[in-house]
């Protein structure tokens, strides 16, 4: 008898025909559903807006770059020249709204964070950040690269749209229009179609003056049309990856990034390492010695339970007494590594409470509208219980304050004092390990604490 | 005296069952969560419940939730909350209704059996109880405050024993003076706190407390 299963041949090349009629068909469904595809319209839209953007930029900077550097002498031009800076990065800002909106390709902010500083500092970051000039070649580029894509497009979707539409005309306007023009004083009457006709070059190629000559253009201009939306799709798509490369992170800024996040990253770890061994060392120092303490007191007690009653009284007492004070440090401990009540009731609560047990006077102010994540609570939290810590200790302020408030995707914590101020990362571990954690969820924490206070510290906690 | 424990660790459970017991309170009830010390109270209608503020799914604030909402099913029915750190938040919200007959402590005070069984009394006839540690709280953040500063070493002294539930004898006996002598300062303390001296133990405590809360 006959198999007929097919041979192990036959199905390898039948899996090979399947895929080969797979890409087929993809390619099929690509090319012929070019016209129905959304993003096609959109990136022809895209290239057409590229052109008017382009020519706004271009006006814009040529014209302010030209009085700016014209009045540099006068000193006036250098605020100008510095508006426009800050002007153009607006500009690459949209840029790369629009080419996530239009496109949906999400390019990054590439800009280096500007720091806390007087403001010669900022000015200096601003001006030194590749990303920013980088911007610049972008928007003038923008007008020449919108220019062509913008005449390419236009041209190629009126051209082929034109001829595809051509048998309407014939169906609909047998007798073709009458079109008016002027020459001077006089009107010239002619017809437009189909009586002229219309040839599809100037002065050769056949003219085309019949429905069924319309039908074979437009047969012809099908392929057209589909072949000037693959170049629309792929002029859109060469245009996102320039923007990409001009307005995203370049790879040494993304390598730095790299760097800063494992570093802050490595310093957690490490952090966490002291904070475990500090534990260990608090339940060994602390609560094992009581704990030992206690078990010799009743270990004693027992032995003179019957020949001194008396003695086992005070021992016992004692026991009691180192019981208790056992679980009294157990509690600070326990504590100190995560707050009951942060988890309970949130960051405003919890700060409250640690307000509440500083000796200094503490005025809170949470405005949250929702709880952020756990990790950012917590070092929230940590970051108010660490400076509250030094205020009571250090810095001999009669008033503080605590305020916590959110800005788009971040958290802002501050802690203020009127005490002496000098407070310093160096000096003492406690804000270096603060800044540790702010920075291992990629926060940034600013100390600010002239000699002779008043100290503010701030932490910029991002909740994304 | 008829009492609810709810607690989930069955060891102190089990301890708070027998310390009552031989302190010769009745135990009705000793649940472990939540609902389970709603049904308990709505039950068997105790004279006292004790309850601990972590307690399953969540090992949280369930305690503390199934407390004030016992009290609003059954209102007056006194519970003494037992908790391993105290917050003031948490004192505030179990005051909050101003019903009469609320405990609120650390965990760590049934050590000292006494004071507790006390306490327990206490919120059982209607007072307020709360820790030291809370008053401590409210009084650090006051501290500052002209007028408690304007009060004397022994009158803060005092207004702390009576923010935590005392009545004037308890207070004498406390700091070993008279009667007469605890009355003096508290007339004082109130003169110069400008809060109005209040009929009851409870509401006095209430006063005490919201004048610390500010």
């Amino acid at each position: 008898m006959l198999a007929a299963t097919p041979t192990i041949g036959e199905t390898a090349q039948r899996r090979i025909s399947i895929r080969r009629c797979d890409i087929i068909w993809r390619l099929l469904k690509n090319t012929i559903g070019l016209p129905f595809f959304p993003r096609t319209w959109i990136s022809f839209l895209f290239l057409i807006l590229s052109f008017a953007i382009g020519l706004f930029w271009f006006i814009v900077l040529v014209t302010l770059i030209s009085t700016g550097a014209g009045l540099v002498i006068t000193l006036v031009g250098l605020p100008i020249l510095l508006f426009t800076a800050v002007l153009w990065t607006f500009g690459a800002r949209a840029e790369r709204w629009r080419v996530r909106m239009m496109l949906g390709v999400d390019i990054p902010s590439p800009y280096r964070a500007l720091p806390d500083g007087p403001w010669t500092q900022v000015l200096r970051a601003f001006l030194t950040d590749g990303a920013v000039w980088r911007d610049l070649i972008y928007l003038f580029l923008l007008f020449p690269i919108g220019l062509v894509e913008f005449v390419i497009a236009v041209t190629g979707i009126a051209t082929t749209g034109a001829f595809l539409t051509l048998p309407i005309y014939f169906w609909a306007l047998p007798d073709g229009v009458r079109i008016a023009e002027r020459h001077g004083a006089d009107i010239d009457y002619f017809w437009a179609l189909p009586g002229g006709g219309v040839r599809i070059s100037e002065s050769y190629g056949p003219v085309i003056d019949t429905l069924p000559e319309a039908l074979i253009a437009a047969a012809i201009a099908l392929p057209a049309l589909l072949l000037v939306l693959y170049l629309i799709r792929l002029m859109a798509t060469g245009h996102a990856l320039m923007a990409q490369a001009l307005l995203g992170p370049s790879r040494d800024e993304l390598a730095s990034r790299v760097d800063v996040l494992s570093t802050s990253r490595s310093r957690v770890l490490d952090s966490a390492a002291q904070e475990r061994r500090r534990i260990e060392r608090d339940l060994h120092d602390g609560v094992q010695q009581h704990l030992t303490a206690l078990a010799m007191d009743l270990g004693m007690a027992r032995e003179k339970l019957e020949s001194d009653p008396e003695a086992v009284s005070a021992l016992v007492a004692r026991a009691h007494d180192e019981a208790k004070s056992t679980l009294a440090e157990l509690r600070q401990l326990v504590r100190g590594i995560s707050p009951a009540i942060l988890a309970d009731r949130g960051l405003d609560a919890a700060i409250s409470a640690l307000a509440a047990r500083c000796p200094v006077p503490v005025v809170v102010d949470v405005e949250l509208s929702k709880r952020p994540p756990d990790i950012v609570e917590m070092t929230a939290y940590f970051v108010v219980a660490e400076s509250l810590t030094n205020i009571a200790r250090h810095s001999g302020a009669s008033k503080a304050r605590v305020t916590a408030w959110e800005t788009g995707k971040r958290i802002i914590v501050e802690v203020w004092d009127n005490g002496r101020g000098d407070a310093d990362r160096a000096r003492g571990t406690g804000l270096q390990g603060l800044e540790d954690r702010v920075a291992g969820i990629d926060g940034r924490l600013r100390v600010d604490s002239p000699p002779g206070g008043p100290t503010s510290i701030r932490a910029e906690l991002p909740c994304a | 005296m008829r009492v609810v424990i709810a607690d989930d660790s069955v060891l102190l459970r089990e301890g708070l069952v027998r310390l009552l017991t031989e302190a010769g309170f009745e135990v009705v009830a000793a649940v472990g969560d939540g609902p389970g010390l709603i049904a308990a109270i709505e039950q068997h209608r105790p004279d006292v419940s004790i309850v601990d503020v972590r307690m399953p799914p969540a090992y949280r604030d369930e305690g503390l939730v199934a407390a004030i909402e016992a009290r609003r099913r059954v209102p007056g029915t006194p519970v003494l909350v037992l908790s391993q750190y105290v917050e003031e938040t948490y004192a505030a919200e179990l005051l909050a209704g101003g019903e009469p007959g609320i405990g609120y402590l650390l965990k760590d005070r049934v050590a000292d059996v006494g004071a507790f069984l006390e306490a327990v009394r206490h919120v059982a006839s209607g007072d307020t109880v709360l820790d030291p540690e809370v008053v401590a709280q409210l009084l650090t953040r006051r501290r500052r405050d002209d007028r408690v500063g304007a009060l004397t070493p022994r009158e803060q002294e005092v207004l702390s024993l009576m923010a935590e539930g005392r009545s004037n004898r308890a207070i004498a006996a406390a700091m070993g003076v008279g009667d007469g002598a605890v009355e003096k300062h508290v007339t004082s303390i109130f003169g110069k706190l400008g809060i109005d001296p209040a009929d009851s133990d409870h509401r006095r405590v209430l006063a005490v407390l919201a004048y610390l809360r500010g």
